[in-house]
């Protein structure tokens, strides 16, 4: 329920047996199964999601319906709309459910009270944060300066079985390509290898 | 809110249990309706489908998956068998809201088997130690479920816990089940709530109102 949490923190910042059990409970064991949402848009984000197994994205949709997808979250990874979380502002993004997902949620209430009992959960989510922080950076570069091809190279290295587990057109909604473009651009490097 | 919460229901079978669920099926939740008996508990979640074909209802076999789902967990079973259910639940429910139904009457509805410093809401919130147990849905009898307003005067339910947020959500699922909530105080008011029902109980009995009765506070 927990093992793949406590791997990666453990992975980040080593916890003594005691510790992890004083972190667990604070935590939410969560079940979602596909196409389910954890957060609708104008709602208030009211947890971090860790995956433990599963498939989920965030995505924005605009004026004419179109879905942006901002994040894919797969095991290990973590999603929420951070604005909301941290603001309590109603959030942006909708995150649901692409694959029946395991989740292990950090609501704010138990956020607040574990940054202030618990110093290593404050180095946890730091690194975190800072994490997210550079994912963002790269995400924002890429999409603003590399060519198409380039982009999708560097989406498969930062999710490498994805490509395998969500449709295409997502990918290509992620990487703000038509699924046109983005099934040109795979086919012209399948040709190449 | 809009994003839809998920109910499991533990021993949606049973008189109140299916009373709550069919309340709660106008709502915009998802309800996960279990109980022992598979059969039983599918039996009411095809009525409530077919009486209110937009509900988003399932009978689940296993409480335990049902309550890992769930936002929220009510435990709509007899004192004595709230024990067992904790056990089952315990890991699942964890930083959960989960609802205590219940009131411990002892066999000739006399009196209560829990102690007098404490109630059932407060025994299982030591089983549940890390769970948010709320006291609610005890001061109302299952027929009132139906008819939540008797003699043109809506019922109030009392609703009582220690964690803020968590009373806010559960006081919604109230009113949504037709009841006016009103938020009686932390957990340990429970006792006077369960005594409350007890009394209503033997009103009740010796009144003949037919269990359609229900608590209302006057006030200006």
């Amino acid at each position: 329920m927990y093992e793949l949490f406590f791997q990666k923190f453990n992975e980040k910042v080593p916890l003594t047996l005691e510790e992890q059990e004083q972190i667990k409970t604070y935590l939410t064991p969560k079940k979602l199964r596909k196409r389910q949402y954890l957060l609708q848009d104008g709602d208030v984000c009211k947890s971090i999601a860790f995956v433990e197994k599963g498939a989920l994205r965030a995505y924005t949709v605009d004026e004419n319906m179109n879905e942006h997808i901002i994040q894919f979250a797969i095991e290990g990874w973590t999603i929420s709309d951070l604005f909301s979380y941290l603001t309590a502002e109603p959030a942006t993004y909708t995150i649901d459910a692409l694959e029946d997902a395991e989740l292990v949620l950090i609501t704010r209430a138990a956020h607040d009270e574990l940054l202030k009992t618990q110093p290593k959960y404050e180095t946890y989510i730091r690194l975190l944060i800072t994490g997210a922080y550079i994912a963002l950076q790269r995400r924002l570069t890429s999409n603003i300066s590399l060519p198409a091809e380039e982009r999708y190279t560097r989406f498969t290295e930062t999710y490498p079985d994805i490509a395998q587990r969500v449709p295409q057109h997502m990918i290509a909604s992620y990487m703000g390509l038509t699924p046109e473009t983005l099934s040109r651009v795979r086919k012209k490097m399948a040709e190449r290898r | 809110m809009k994003t839809i919460q998920t109910i499991a229901i533990i021993g949606a079978s049973g008189n109140m249990g299916a009373a709550i669920s069919k309340s709660l099926a106008k709502g915009n939740y998802r309800l996960l309706l279990c109980a022992n008996d598979l059969d039983k508990v599918q039996a009411v979640a095809e009525e409530i489908q077919s009486n209110q074909p937009a509900a988003s209802v399932e009978a689940v076999d296993c409480s335990v998956d049902a309550s890992w789902e769930a936002d929220i967990i009510i435990a709509a079973v007899p004192h004595d068998a709230e024990r067992e259910v904790a056990q089952k639940i315990k890991e699942v429910a964890n930083q959960k809201i989960v609802i205590s139904i219940a009131n411990p009457l002892n066999d000739s509805y006399d009196g209560l088997v829990t102690a007098p410093y404490t109630s059932a809401a407060e025994e299982l919130q030591k089983l549940l130690p890390n769970a948010k147990v709320i006291k609610a849905f005890n001061t109302t009898f299952a027929a009132d479920f139906a008819t939540p307003v008797i003699d043109g005067k809506q019922a109030d339910a009392f609703v009582a816990g220690n964690d803020e947020e968590a009373l806010q959500t559960v006081s919604e699922l109230v009113s949504t089940a037709g009841f006016n909530p009103i938020v009686a105080g932390d957990l340990s008011v429970s006792g006077t709530l369960e005594r409350m029902q007890l009394l209503l109980i033997q009103l009740n009995m010796k009144y003949d109102y037919n269990w359609l009765a229900g608590w209302k506070i006057l006030h200006q």
